[in-house]
């Protein structure tokens, strides 16, 4: 996912802002990385360059999560 | 008996990480794209950049430089590279899509085309991980039949679009109605028929989500099958409000016009 992409983004439940933390980047791409919504107190992990920002239950019910 | 969104959800995402993995569609054989999408200019993409959709959104063809344009249920990522064309540097599109296969297909595919105009996300469309009033476009192929929360799908994309934003999708609707067993037939659902929508329903639910000006552009219809595919645009205004006692535009069904779809138990 590409940093200036962040301003599109919003948390799927509260749709509130989301604060990135990279783990690993590669050119202008976040390969691995979390996307945090303080007012969810909820982490969404990005991993091989695509943000998984399925809904907590479903993010945790699902396989591949 | 009814089955839930949960078990809908796990049996949509099995069939189409299978999909993923044997990089094939569903809908028809190999020559199913390019029948799909004649005219339009496929060019180099790949074959693993499969169509899985009923329709050719002949929205993509009036995508303007610069807009955004979020993709429901991007599959392989075929319509969102086909839009990342005509949005240009400045534009950018969004795949969303839930099956974490499909999504590693088209983050393959996005690399192998040296795109970078394109982000592909996990997420549901019942609960869109986009912000307000972000989107100029919504579009969609043959994906929003498969939710088991059709309403929540339409008031998440009024949510995300801006003020003159449209959506233009092609979808699996209804034809007549299906029998309960047809229903439930969890293959038959991740196949695209039995949890489609009567086309007046769809239309229907749309205003009700806010937008306005919504219209049935085109029908192609699938032999004589219960369902047809559909293409329909919604605009969503600035003051949208829905209008009482608006009704569908009529637009007759073109047998003529057969898109083989494909969609449905022998898909």
């Amino acid at each position: 996912m590409r940093k200036d992409l962040m301003e599109i983004l919003a948390c799927p439940m509260c749709k509130g802002e989301l604060t990135l933390s990279i783990d690993e980047e590669k050119d202008d791409e976040v390969v691995r990385g979390t996307l945090y919504c303080a007012a969810c107190d909820e982490r969404y992990p990005i991993e091989d360059s695509i943000p998984n920002l399925l809904p907590p239950d479903l993010r945790k019910a699902t396989s591949g999560a | 008996m009814s089955r839930t969104d949960g078990e809908i959800k796990a049996a949509v995402q099995e069939h189409y990480g299978a999909r993923a993995r044997q990089a094939s569609s569903c809908c028809g054989d190999a020559g199913h794209r390019e029948r799909l999408y004649a005219g339009q200019e496929l060019g180099d993409l790949p074959e693993t950049v499969a169509s899985y959709g009923c329709g050719n959104p002949a929205a993509i063809a009036a995508l303007r430089p610069g807009e955004v344009v979020l993709d429901l249920g991007s599959g392989p990522g075929l319509d969102c590279f086909l839009a990342a064309r005509e949005v240009g540097a400045t534009g950018r599109v969004i795949g969303l899509d839930m099956t974490p296969d499909m999504l590693a297909l088209a983050e393959e595919n996005k690399r192998k085309l040296g795109v970078t105009n394109v982000e592909f996300r996990r997420g549901e469309m019942e609960s869109m991980p986009v912000e307000d009033a972000s989107v100029d476009v919504i579009i969609s192929n043959c994906v929003i039949n498969l939710s088991p929360d059709k309403d929540a799908v339409f008031r998440e994309s009024a949510r995300v679009l801006r003020a003159d934003g449209r959506l233009h999708v092609s979808d699996v609707v209804l034809s007549r109605a299906l029998s309960q067993a047809e229903r439930d037939d969890l293959a038959l659902w991740a196949g695209c028929s039995s949890g489609a929508l009567l086309e007046s329903d769809y239309v229907g639910r749309l205003r009700a989500a806010g937008f306005e000006d919504v219209r049935v552009d085109s029908r192609s219809a699938v032999g004589e099958k219960a369902w047809h595919s559909a293409t329909i645009s919604a605009y969503k205004r600035a003051s949208s409000a829905p209008p009482a006692g608006a009704t569908a535009a009529t637009v007759p069904l073109a047998a003529s016009a057969v898109v083989s779809c494909g969609c449905g138990p022998n898909c």
